[in-house]
């Protein structure tokens, strides 16, 4: 339907475009003004500062930084979530090669069971988690909440990855193993070299998995203040009796900023991966 | 395919998928396996540990893995008498009288819209339609809203809503959902269709910036903090109305307000993935269809319900499933704006206190373990089962079974 719009369709269209463009960063937006406003105060009476910067200071960045954990908070996420993606990864590449090369008995069930765990919210498993974790003393580490993240994060890397495992043509493998090629040398020496941008990819979805996950963490790291994940600490923080807007409108656009960044760059892949993939997060 | 056979052939698969297997086994299978038992028993808050003396809990409990000590002074807890009493407490109030007939008149209410739906079908494949399709939506809805009218349909709501927590928060889900979704799609579909036009320009620009929500719903739960100051009682909204001299009301201490909020931050979340799906099913379908339409005098409409959308429906209706079964399980948006609330009396679940918020609130705050134990073997087979039929309406895995 791409017809020259008539002016009046065309000015419509610009206005739904500007106001779904607020729609959409307004809300950062709003975050951005509130980490630079004065007293600490969320909202301001002068109309014009709801939108604009009318004041700015650093100071609420500066007491986030020196005078709460945030530091610490944002290298335990940091230390979960890639630690999650590269051990998921590390485990779930040779199965998603398994699933997508070999036949053999249980295939089906496994990729059926696959879909049952993606369909079943952590959340409701979580008093066994917890329990399994302090019966082998990890409750409260880190570790831990790395092995509890791990299953779902396994889930879905084993079937992105078997996903694009299947859009690579065996000719390849088949080809080395007229030339002597055993399964072990043409997963590890043909499959994984191509594969290099899926692996990349997946595990930065498995990383902003970790990076932005909150009920887990909160539950199985209660304390101390020193271990808790970003997520978990800005939270509280947004909890407390008199909240300190302006550290936590910081914090959040600190956290926000990178993870857009990535998202950004990641989206074509994403749409990509979709299709092939199949399951969504 | 590999060809090689034999005991060496086994052994190199289960190498391959060994970790994982186990992995799996150890966080997802064995939660759930240990959840079944605890969901038949009455373990809570007052009686939290096992009886490790009993053989079945020295195996499936972990707490009686290293020792068999009894543990804490509470009384430990036991199976219950009858074992399936955590799930008649949760799904008992729907078999009574009352309400197996409002079920029955919501029934009998819906089925105008259906049969419209599957009459409007059978009309789509013939060539030449009596009657167009809006007229069979507007007549199966009269006949809906009179049917609504005449059997009470407030009533029956009611009714069921009495019927029991579980029961109350699954409906208002829905209802959520409902809500939800074809708003994620017209607003995405509008989107796209602008996004879509060649005689716009900075399209890739806007693509880019309608989307950020999209990114920032990773970091749900502190975004929706954000969210939340905007409603507050001395939030953005009421800070911007009394500029103009108008007092706001405390969007989050009422019902309704609380459940528009709650729809209205999802949308921004989500309407960005509809539009980028329903962007790439746009850009493939061939231009010539349409030129050949504008050779027939086919209106901008016309071509949007007999080209556009058709032809879209294999893109989107994944979509449509997949966000269903998401917004089904909300958490982290509800979380983050209002908690569940607002509240209406201690016990009763608050208005937006959708299944996922419900699960966690009653597992953390109340500790009622064996009846959530239920509550998660119930979800767990209806969401196992709503996957397994979305994958067979979208083939969504054609060919990945291969």
């Amino acid at each position: 339907m791409n017809h020259p719009p008539k002016l009046g369709t065309k000015i419509a269209m610009y206005v739904i475009l500007i106001a779904a463009t607020l729609f959409a960063l307004y809300p950062i937006w709003f975050a951005v003004l509130a980490a630079g406003r004065p007293g600490d105060r969320l909202y301001t009476f002068n109309l014009a500062g709801m939108f604009l910067p009318v004041q700015w200071t650093w100071d609420n960045l500066r007491a986030l930084l020196t005078e709460t954990s945030f530091l610490t908070w944002i290298r335990n996420s940091l230390m979960v979530a890639s630690l999650t993606a590269i051990t998921a990864l590390f485990i779930g590449t040779s199965a998603a090669f398994a699933f997508s090369r070999f036949k053999f008995y249980g295939r089906r069930g496994g990729l059926t069971l696959f879909l049952a765990i993606q369909a079943f919210p952590g959340i409701l498993s979580l008093v066994a988690i917890a329990q399994i974790l302090a019966a082998i003393g990890l409750y409260a580490n880190h570790l831990g909440l790395i092995m509890a993240y791990l299953a779902g994060t396994l889930v879905f890397v084993t079937w992105n990855l078997k996903g694009y495992f299947d859009t690579i043509p065996v000719d390849l493998e088949e080809a080395a193993q007229i030339d002597g090629c055993g399964p072990i040398d043409s997963f590890v020496r043909i499959a994984l070299p191509l594969a290099r941008p899926a692996l990349a990819v997946t595990a930065l979805f498995g990383f902003m998995a970790g990076w932005g996950e909150f009920f887990l963490a909160n539950i199985l790291i209660p304390a101390p203040d020193a271990k808790k994940t970003a997520m978990v600490g800005l939270f509280q923080m947004a909890n407390e009796v008199n909240i300190p807007w302006g550290r936590f409108a910081s914090g959040a656009v600190l956290i926000l900023i990178p993870v857009v960044l990535i998202f950004l760059w990641l989206q074509r892949y994403l749409e990509s991966g979709l299709t092939v993939g199949g399951v969504k997060g | 395919m590999i060809g090689w056979t034999g005991r060496r052939k086994s052994f190199t698969i289960l190498a391959f998928i060994l970790p994982t297997l186990l992995a799996i086994t150890i966080f997802s299978v064995y939660p759930f396996v240990f959840n079944a038992f605890i969901s038949l028993t009455n373990r809570s808050k007052f009686r939290p540990n096992p009886d490790c003396s009993q053989t079945i809990w020295r195996i499936v409990e972990p707490t009686c893995w290293l020792s068999t000590e009894q543990r804490g002074m509470a009384e430990p807890f036991s199976f219950n008498d009858p074992i399936y009493k955590n799930y008649s407490d949760l799904l008992g109030g729907l078999f009574t009288k009352e309400s197996v007939l409002a079920l029955l008149t919501i029934g009998a209410i819906v089925a105008p819209l259906i049969v419209a739906g599957v009459v409007n079908g059978r009309l789509g494949k013939r060539l030449w339609r009596p009657v167009p399709g809006w007229a069979v939506w507007l007549a199966g809805l009269i006949v809906a809203v009179v049917l609504a009218w005449l059997l009470g349909l407030g009533d029956a709501y009611n009714t069921l809503l009495e019927s029991g927590d579980f029961i109350m928060v699954n409906i208002r889900t829905v209802m959520y959902v409902i809500v939800c979704i074809p708003l994620f799609f017209i607003l995405g579909l509008t989107m796209a269709l602008i996004l879509n036009n060649d005689y716009i320009r900075g399209r890739t620009f806007f693509r880019v910036v309608l989307i950020v929500p999209w990114a920032a719903s990773t970091v749900a739960i502190m975004m929706s903090l954000i969210w939340q100051f905007f409603f507050r009682g001395n939030g953005t909204i009421n800070q911007i109305l009394a500029n103009f001299g108008i007092q706001g009301p405390t969007y989050l201490n009422e019902d309704w307000w609380s459940f528009a909020i709650v729809v209205l931050v999802n949308l921004w979340y989500t309407y960005p993935f509809f539009m980028v799906i329903i962007l790439g099913g746009l850009q493939s379908i061939t231009p010539d269809l349409y030129e050949a339409a504008d050779v027939d005098g086919a209106s901008w409409w016309q071509q949007l319900t007999n080209i556009t959308l058709p032809l879209l429906r294999p893109a989107i209706l994944p979509a449509i499933v997949l966000s269903t079964l998401t917004t089904y399980k909300v958490d982290a948006v509800v979380w983050g704006i209002t908690k569940g609330g607002p509240v209406k009396g201690a016990g009763l679940p608050g208005f937006t206190e959708f299944v996922m918020v419900h699960a966690y609130k009653q597992i953390f705050q109340t500790q009622a373990f064996g009846r959530m134990g239920a509550f998660a073997v119930i979800l767990f087979v209806g969401l196992f089962a709503a996957t397994l039929y979305s994958l067979r309406i979208t083939r969504l895995t054609e060919g990945a079974y291969e």
